[in-house]
């Protein structure tokens, strides 16, 4: 939203200068916050009423609260923006916000197991709301001006207040005022192409190295498969909107199954018999065939969709070569180092590697999953505009896949403990190259359907 | 070369391409020409196997289409309006790609695509450095152009090719048109800027609502129908009257 690049063709030789701009941003940005704010604190508007120490003075004090706290979130994301801007510069200011976005999603979702994650390890959390630390956390501010204004009118709590206070006032204005200039600077650049300052063709072409050299060469003996494998590689480490959607609608399924055999770990998680611990072991392992079936889906959309018009006018049958390509990239880029990670990490834990084999399963289901997504040559990257990306539709796909993953992992899980679990890895080998072997097949055999 | 028999294509209830017939011979410029929605690119993009007709077939290079598909689309090249290219892709990688896609071994596509970054003036450094994100829209539309005729096709659809080329591009592009038809090739040239077309072009086809409104030599067109000009003629035939005098009046309102 602050840096939008067709934004300066449209709108910077119109009578409206970028202070003005950032205005009317920072405008939005915090009545979004304010709703998001609003939506969370309903409920707290009430309850603080009835508290001890509350009364009818807290509505309004939360909403004031509130309402700088919003202030302040949004002077903040603007501050850091423009902070990166004149530190790294609008050529890498695009990377790195794309880094610290999905960055930002895989620690949500990490965040959000720690509390368990420590209680399995027995460990407290010991919440002290008068540790020193305390008045280093922004909402302990706004608490405390809630607190001045109608609760317990504490000295600390003036001193958090003044602090919030005081915090909001220097971020709005460093983001108005003293770091405005380099937002206008960095929105007049937006459509400026600058020229490389080193030459970039060499450490560019380490994609094509890498594909034209064993064993990727041998892997890639299809010039087709090989080009898709290029095109998807190449989109997943330089392209901003596809990184933007791939990794953190991954970011689930890179984070689960480290959680899953975290879960594994800690005092009480013996070797031999463990139910939850087979059975999250089991499902890590699916997680992993998960990711390029989620992926390849994530990645048939892109703002270069028209582009793809190409792959209908070359002599192709249908669209399996481009797909085949696509499946291998994402195994290679993305399912193969989780898995490495996985297994370093599976190791390094140690106390459930008797249990490992339960990987088994979900590791000899990928390459169905990663087919699965390839049926009917679906897969076609970077074909689709992303308006048509509809999350509620792969959610309920999800689901489905989830189900059936679970009931895998279950299986998984009996096996071990009644022993039969070595009858039924070769079931499911033969099981996978069976399905594998068809969808393959069908995805070779699928032609190119009519794109209206 | 090309050969269009009632080929139609329909969406919904609307029909897009109506019933269109054309021949049309080896070493030809054909300018195909008609007002916007008028069906040019939806029978560009049939003819180029990204759409499927409705009804009615066409042959290129003896090839049926509909039958032999794969065939057509050895011999075709194509040169889309939206000049869509893969942005995070180097120019160079991009036409690698396409390489690929059409079965160039790489050694003779490098040298290929050498031969037309001379003559288009690109340098192979920029090829190799800069993202096609990166490229100006002209720089783009030469590395499409480039794609299209990567292959050596017998028939090239172009798509408004000048759109994003400047003057001097521009004249090479004409030349290297003139040349490939004398050479054989038969080029298929849709494009708005009429005057372009009228130098260019042996034969002009003019469509409108699908339907084939006109078909013949551009000088003799214009003096079978004593309208001067193409773009007069054109005007005439799909409904643009009193444009001048419409202007005038519009631009009479800017008045303080």
């Amino acid at each position: 939203m602050l840096f939008n690049k067709e934004e300066s063709d449209i709108l910077l030789h119109r009578p409206v200068t970028p202070r003005v701009l950032l205005w009317a941003k920072i405008g939005v940005l915090v009545r979004v916050s304010l709703w998001l704010a609003g939506a969370f604190n309903l409920a707290g508007f009430f309850a603080g009423i009835g508290a001890s120490d509350g009364g009818w003075l807290f509505p309004p004090a939360h909403v004031i609260s509130t309402v700088l706290e919003a202030l302040f979130c949004a002077g903040s994301v603007v501050v850091v923006y423009q902070l990166c801007l004149r530190w790294f510069g609008r050529e890498r200011l695009d990377g790195l916000m794309t880094m610290a976005q999905v960055i930002v999603a895989i620690v949500a979702v990490l965040a959000g197991q720690i509390p368990q994650l420590i209680g399995r390890f027995n460990g407290h959390l010991n919440f002290n709301f008068h540790s020193w630390w305390v008045c280093l956390l922004p909402p302990a501010w706004f608490a405390g001006l809630d607190d001045l204004i109608a609760g317990s009118r504490s000295g600390p709590s003036a001193i958090l207040a003044v602090a919030g206070i005081t915090a909001t006032a220097a971020i709005l204005w460093l983001a108005f005022e003293k770091l405005a200039r380099d937002y206008e600077s960095g929105l007049q650049s937006l459509g400026e192409a600058a020229a490389p300052k080193r030459p970039r063709g060499e450490r560019r072409r380490w994609l094509a190295t890498l594909a034209g050299r064993p064993p990727l060469r041998w892997w890639l003996r299809d010039p087709v498969a090989r080009a898709s494998f290029l095109l998807v590689a190449a989109y997943l480490f330089r392209d901003r909107d596809v990184k933007l959607r791939v990794y953190p609608g991954l970011a689930p399924m890179l984070v689960w199954p480290v959680i899953l055999l975290f879960q594994t770990h800690g005092p009480g998680k013996t070797d031999g018999f463990s139910g939850l611990s087979g059975f999250s072991i089991a499902f890590s392992g699916i997680y992993i065939g998960i990711i390029p079936m989620l992926a390849l889906d994530l990645l048939r959309y892109s703002q270069q969709w028209q582009a793809a018009d190409l792959f209908r006018v070359v002599p192709m049958n249908g669209p399996g070569p481009l797909c085949d390509g696509a499946r291998r990239a994402v195994l290679c880029v993305l399912t193969l180092p989780v898995a490495g990670a996985l297994a370093l990490l599976a190791w390094q834990i140690g106390s459930a590697n008797s249990l490992l084999p339960l990987l088994l399963p979900g590791i000899i289901a990928l390459p169905v999953y990663a087919m699965l997504a390839c049926i009917g040559g679906r897969a076609v990257p970077l074909s689709l505009p992303t308006e048509e990306a509809k999350p509620v539709g792969r959610g309920a796909t999800m689901v489905a896949v989830m189900l059936l993953s679970g009931l895998l992992a279950l299986v998984a899980t009996l096996s071990w403990n009644f022993g039969w679990f070595k009858w039924l890895l070769p079931a499911e080998v033969v099981l996978a190259a069976g399905l594998y072997l068809l969808m393959r097949a069908s995805v070779g055999a699928a032609r190119w359907t009519s794109p209206e | 070369m090309i050969s269009l028999q009632n080929l139609t294509k329909r969406f919904g209830s609307q029909t897009a391409v109506d019933a269109l017939s054309l021949e049309i011979p080896a070493g030809q410029i054909v300018g195909f020409l008609g007002p916007n929605g008028a069906g040019k690119s939806t029978t560009l993009k049939m003819l180029t196997g990204i759409l499927a007709p409705t009804s009615g077939t066409a042959t290129i290079c003896g090839f049926d289409l509909l039958k032999d598909t794969i065939e057509v689309k050895r011999r075709v090249g194509f040169v889309p309006e939206s000049g869509a290219v893969f942005e995070s892709l180097t120019g160079l990688e991009y036409l690698e790609m396409v390489a690929a896609l059409y079965a160039i071994p790489s050694e003779a596509a490098r040298a290929r695509i050498r031969q037309f970054i001379a003559f288009f003036d690109l340098s192979f450094e920029t090829l190799t450095d800069k993202l096609l994100g990166a490229y100006s829209k002209g720089m783009r539309r030469k590395v499409v152009i480039t794609a299209a005729l990567l292959h050596n096709p017998p028939v090239v659809f172009f798509d408004e090719p000048l759109d994003g080329l400047d003057a001097n591009a521009a004249v090479g592009f004409k030349a290297l048109i003139q040349t490939l038809a004398r050479e054989g090739k038969t080029i298929v040239y849709s494009s708005h800027i009429l005057d372009v077309v009228e130098r260019v072009c042996d034969r002009v086809v003019i469509i409108d609502k699908g339907r084939l409104l006109l078909d013949g030599r551009p000088d003799e067109l214009v003096a079978s129908h004593a309208s001067g000009t193409l773009e007069k003629l054109f005007t005439q035939l799909t409904g643009g009257t009193e444009l001048e005098q419409r202007a005038q009046d519009f631009a009479k309102t800017f008045r303080p």
